[in-house]
C-alpha cells in the first residue's frame, strides 16, 4: 500500500474515532450520576480493562476519552509506527531502489534522516488529527493536545523499533514480522498489567503502558513523556549506527543461505504456497491461541454487580444482550476474533497478489499450470487456514474458561469460533474479486472493506445510528454465540455471497492480462 | 502443423499498439531468431504466446493449440526462459529445479544433473544469495532439462559470462539435433548468427523482415575494401556505390546496386589488395534501423 494512502487512512480513522468517543459518551451518559454508575459497573471490570486499559477517571469525559480512545489508538499508533519505519527504511532496499539512490552523492545518513523526517510528518499529522477530534468532541484544547501527544509518542517508539528490526532482519518481511511481534508483546504486557491484580508495575515495562501512565485528563504526569522520547531517540540513533555499517540489502541477523534440499510440499503450486506461508500461519495460530486463553481466563472475572439498566441498554445495542456473564463477555469479544480472521484472509489474497506483482506468477503460468488451479488453490488454502484459526480460537478460549472452573461446553465454544467462517468466506470472496478486477489496488481495497465494515458496526451501534443503516454491515448479522443463537440465515447469505464472489473472481482472473507491480 | 503460428495478432495496451497484425510462422525443428529494437514488441509476443496476456485481435497457436484458450495443453510441450529470473528467494537452486520440474511433468533428471555440472551451478544456495547470472542459470537448466518440443527464450543469456554463453550455444545445438524447435529473442547478435536458421526482425509491432541470413544479406550493402598501389584514384560516381576513404591508400566501396560497373572500373586501376566481407547480422540490423526502411527482401 502506498505510504501516503496509508497515512491518510490512519489520520482519518484517528480523527473520527477521537471525535466520536467523547461526543458519544456525553450524549449517552449526560449526567454525573449516569457516569458514576457507568464507572462502577462497566469500567470497574477486569474484562473491560483487557481491551481498553486502566481507567483512571472514567467519570469525566476527558478521563473516559483517555481510557477508551487512548488505549485503542495507542495500539493503532504502534502498528503505524512499525509499518512506516519498515516501509521507508527497508522496502526500497530490498527492491533495489536504494542502490540507485545511494549511487548518487547522497550519504546513507542523509537517506536515513530524510526517511525519518517523512515519518515524523506522518506522526505529526496523527497528533493533529486526534487533537482536532477531541476538541470537536468538546474536550479542552490543552488536555486534548496532551492526550494526542501521549498516543503519538507511542508511534514514535515503534518507529524506533521498526528501524532497528529493519537493520537486523534479513528481509523486509521478517522485519515487519519482528516489529509486529514487539507490538503484540507490548500489548500483552499491558493487558496483564491492567487485568491481573498487583501486576500494575508491569505497565512501566511497555510503551503502551507509558501512554496510560501519562494520565491525560486525570492528573497529568508530563514527566513520563521523557520515557518514550528517550527510548525512541536511543533506538533511532542505534539504528542509524547499524545502518552505516551494514551491507545494503542484508540484515545483521543472517538467515542461512544454503541448505540441503527439502523437497516436500513441492508437487503443486498450492503445496508450495503452503510451504512459503507456513511460518506466517503458525504465528497467526499462536497469537489466536494465546489471546484465546487470556480471553477465557479473564472472562471469568466478569460479574453483574451494579450494572444499571441504562448501561445494559447500551450494551444491548451491540447485540450482546447480556455482557455481564462470562458467556456474554466472550460472545461480545469474539467479534474481534471474527475481525482478525477476516483480516487474515485478506492477507492470504495479498500474498497471492505479491506473487503476481513480483512476476513469479509468470514463471508458474508458463508451465502447464492453469490459472484457475493456481488462484483456486490459494483461495482454498486461505479458507482452510481460516477454518483452523476459528477452531483454535474456540478451543483455546474454552481451555481458558475451563482452567477457571467456569463451564461452557466445548461444542458451544467451537460454535462461537465457527462464527468467524461465514464472514471470513464473504471477505475472502470480496478480496479475491477485487484482486481479479483491480489487482494493483486490491490489497488496500480488501483491508479497507473489512475495516470499514467493522467500524461501521462498532461505531454505528454505539452512536445510535438507525438500525437499518447499521444492518448494512455483515458484522451486525453475526449472532453472538454462545449467548445468542448462531444466525444461520445470515450465515448462509454471507457464504452464498462469498461463493458467488469467488466464482466471479475466478472467471474474471481467467480473462485478464497478468499485471506487474 | 507449425510449432508457432500467429495470424494477424494484435495487442493494444490503452493507447499504445504494441503488436500490429503480426503474422509469424515457425516450423517444427527450426531455430528462429527474433530480433528488434527495444520496445518493438518481442516480449509482448512471448507474453501472448504464453497466454499471459490476451490478444486484442487475431490468434496465436502453438502446435495448433490456441495459446489463450488452452494454455495448459500448449505449455506441456513448451519451456520458457524469461530475460529476468523471477524465482522464490527462500528456496534453494535444487528445490527450485525440483519444483519447476515436477510442475512441468516430464523432466529428464539425468540430463538435469549434467546441465548443473556444465553450467557450474551451486545448487544448495538459496535464490536470494545467487547473483543474477546464477539465477538465470537456474531458469535455463529447468527449461532445457524438460527437453520440451518448443523452447521460448527471451534474452536467455542475459547476465551469463562468456563461458556460460558457450555452454548455452552447445545446448541449443544439441536441442536442434534432437529436433526441438527454438524461438530465440536476443540482442546478442553473434549468438543469433551462430545458432539460428532463420531470423525475423520486429519493429513497432510488425515483422519488417524475415529470412535466412543469406536472404537478409542481400538487403545490406556489400563492402569492398581496396588498397591501391600509390594514392587512390578518383573514380567517376557510379549509381548505388558510395565511396569513403580507408586509410592512406585505400578506399571502401559500399555497393547496394550492381557490382559489375565498379569491377570494370577497378580493372583499369593498380589494385594491390581487394577484400570483400559479407555483412554480419549486426550490420544488417543496424542498417535497418539507421535507414529506417525495408519491408521484406527483394
Amino acid at each position: 500500500m502506498d505510504a501516503r494512502v496509508r497515512t491518510i487512512a490512519f489520520v482519518y480513522a484517528f480523527a473520527v474515532y477521537s471525535y466520536i468517543q467523547p461526543a458519544g459518551f456525553r450524549s449517552t451518559y449526560p449526567t454525573l450520576a449516569d457516569r458514576i454508575a457507568f464507572a462502577h459497573s462497566f469500567a470497574g471490570n477486569a474484562a473491560i480493562r483487557l481491551f481498553y486499559g486502566f481507567p483512571y477517571d472514567p467519570v469525566t469525559i476527558g478521563g473516559y476519552s483517555a481510557w477508551r480512545v487512548g488505549g485503542t489508538l495507542a495500539i493503532a499508533a504502534a502498528v503505524f509506527g512499525v509499518l512506516a519505519a519498515v516501509r521507508a527504511l527497508r522496502a526500497d532496499e530490498d527492491s533495489g531502489r536504494m542502490e540507485l539512490v545511494l549511487a548518487n552523492p547522497i550519504a546513507r545518513r542523509t537517506a536515513f534522516s530524510s526517511s525519518l523526517v517523512a515519518i515524523a510528518l506522518g506522526i505529526a499529522l496523527l497528533w493533529a488529527a486526534m487533537t482536532v477530534g477531541y476538541v470537536a468532541g468538546g474536550l479542552p484544547v490543552g488536555g486534548s493536545a496532551y492526550l494526542a501527544l501521549a498516543t503519538a509518542l507511542v508511534a514514535a517508539v515503534f518507529v524506533g523499533i521498526g528501524a532497528i528490526t529493519s537493520q537486523l532482519a534479513p528481509t523486509r518481511r521478517i522485519a515487519l514480522e519482528l516489529g509486529s511481534a514487539f507490538v503484540a508483546a507490548s500489548l500483552l504486557l499491558r493487558v496483564i498489567a491492567d487485568t491481573a491484580g498487583g501486576a500494575g508495575w508491569l505497565r512501566w515495562a511497555t510503551p503502551l503502558g507509558w501512554a496510560e501512565e501519562m494520565r491525560p485528563f486525570t492528573g497529568a504526569h508530563p514527566v513520563v513523556l521523557l520515557l518514550p522520547l528517550a527510548l525512541s531517540t536511543a533506538l533511532l540513533f542505534t539504528a542509524a549506527r547499524i545502518a552505516r555499517g551494514r551491507d545494503l540489502g542484508t540484515g545483521i541477523l543472517q538467515a542461512r543461505d544454503t541448505t540441503s534440499p527439502r523437497t516436500r510440499l513441492l508437487s503443486s503450486p498450492t503445496a508450495q504456497a503452503l510451504r512459503s506461508e507456513r511460518s506466517s500461519l503458525i504465528a497467526w495460530g499462536g497469537c489466536f491461541a494465546v489471546f484465546g486463553v487470556i480471553l477465557g481466563t479473564v472472562a471469568t472475572s466478569v460479574s453483574s454487580a451494579g450494572i444499571t439498566p441504562q448501561v445494559r441498554r447500551q450494551l444491548a445495542k451491540l447485540g450482546s444482550g447480556s455482557i455481564v456473564s462470562p458467556r456474554g463477555y466472550i460472545a461480545l469479544i469474539f467479534i474481534f476474533f471474527v475481525l482478525a480472521v477476516c483480516l487474515f484472509v485478506c492477507a492470504q489474497i495479498a500474498a497471492a497478489r505479491q506473487e503476481e506483482s513480483e512476476e513469479r506468477l509468470e514463471t508458474l503460468l508458463a508451465l502447464p499450470v492453469g490459472r484457475l488451479r493456481w488462484l483456486g488453490g490459494r483461495i482454498l488454502l486461505g479458507a482452510e487456514a481460516a477454518l483452523i484459526l476459528s477452531l483454535i480460537a474456540g478451543l483455546f478460549t474454552w481451555a481458558g474458561t475451563s482452567s477457571q472452573n467456569v463451564h461452557i461446553p466445548l461444542w458451544q465454544m467451537l460454535e462461537a469460533g465457527s462464527n468467524c467462517l461465514p464472514a471470513a468466506l464473504l471477505f475472502l470472496g470480496l478480496s479475491s474479486l477485487s484482486y481479479a478486477l483491480v489487482p494493483r489496488v486490491s490489497t488496500g481495497i480488501s483491508y479497507g472493506l473489512v475495516m470499514v465494515a467493522f467500524l461501521w458496526y462498532l461505531v454505528g451501534a454505539i452512536a445510535g445510528v438507525p438500525k437499518w443503516l447499521v444492518e448494512a454491515t455483515p458484522f451486525a448479522h453475526i449472532g453472538l454465540v454462545p449467548t445468542h443463537a448462531f444466525q444461520t440465515g445470515a450465515a448462509l447469505v454471507m457464504v452464498a455471497i462469498g461463493a458467488v464472489a469467488i466464482a466471479a473472481a475466478l472467471a474474471v482472473f481467467k480473462h485478464r492480462d497478468l499485471t506487474g507491480a | 502443423m507449425s510449432a508457432i503460428r500467429t495470424e494477424h495478432l494484435s495487442k493494444r495496451y490503452g493507447a499504445t499498439l504494441a503488436l500490429d497484425s503480426l503474422d509469424l510462422k515457425v516450423e517444427e525443428g527450426e531455430v528462429y531468431g527474433y530480433l528488434g529494437p527495444n520496445g518493438a514488441g518481442k516480449t509482448t509476443t512471448l507474453r501472448l504466446l504464453l497466454g499471459l496476456h490476451r490478444p486484442t485481435q487475431g490468434a496465436a497457436t502453438l502446435f495448433g493449440i490456441d495459446c489463450w484458450r488452452d494454455p495448459v495443453a500448449a505449455h506441456r510441450r513448451v519451456a520458457y526462459v524469461s530475460g529476468e529470473p523471477f524465482l522464490w528467494p527462500a528456496m534453494t537452486g535444487a528445490e527450485t529445479l525440483e519444483f519447476l520440474g515436477r510442475l512441468h511433468g516430464e523432466t529428464d533428471r539425468g540430463y538435469r544433473e549434467q546441465l548443473i555440472e556444465r553450467f557450474q551451478l551451486d545448487r544448495s544456495k538459496k535464490i536470494r544469495a545467487l547473483s543474477k547470472g546464477n539465477r538465470q542459470k537456474v531458469q535455463l537448466i529447468a527449461a532445457l532439462a524438460t527437453r520440451a518440443d518448443l523452447l521460448l527464450l527471451d534474452e536467455p543469456t542475459s547476465g551469463l559470462d562468456p563461458l556460460m554463453e558457450r555452454v548455452f550455444r552447445e545446448c541449443i545445438d544439441e536441442a536442434k539435433e534432437r529436433g526441438q524447435t527454438v524461438l530465440l529473442s536476443s540482442h546478442v547478435l553473434s549468438e543469433v548468427e551462430a545458432v539460428c536458421d532463420r531470423v525475423g526482425i520486429l519493429r513497432s509491432g510488425s515483422l519488417v523482415d524475415e529470412g535466412t541470413l543469406d536472404e537478409l544479406r542481400h538487403l545490406s550493402a556489400q563492402t569492398i575494401d581496396v588498397t591501391f598501389e600509390g594514392s587512390p584514384p578518383r573514380l567517376p560516381a557510379l549509381p548505388g556505390v558510395s565511396v569513403t576513404s580507408n586509410g592512406g591508400s585505400g578506399l571502401r566501396f559500399e555497393i547496394s546496386g550492381p557490382v559489375e560497373p565498379l569491377l570494370s572500373q577497378l580493372a583499369d586501376q593498380r589494385v594491390a589488395r581487394l577484400t570483400t566481407h559479407e555483412p554480419s547480422l549486426e550490420e544488417i540490423f543496424l542498417h535497418h534501423y539507421d535507414h529506417g526502411d525495408g519491408r521484406g527482401p527483394a
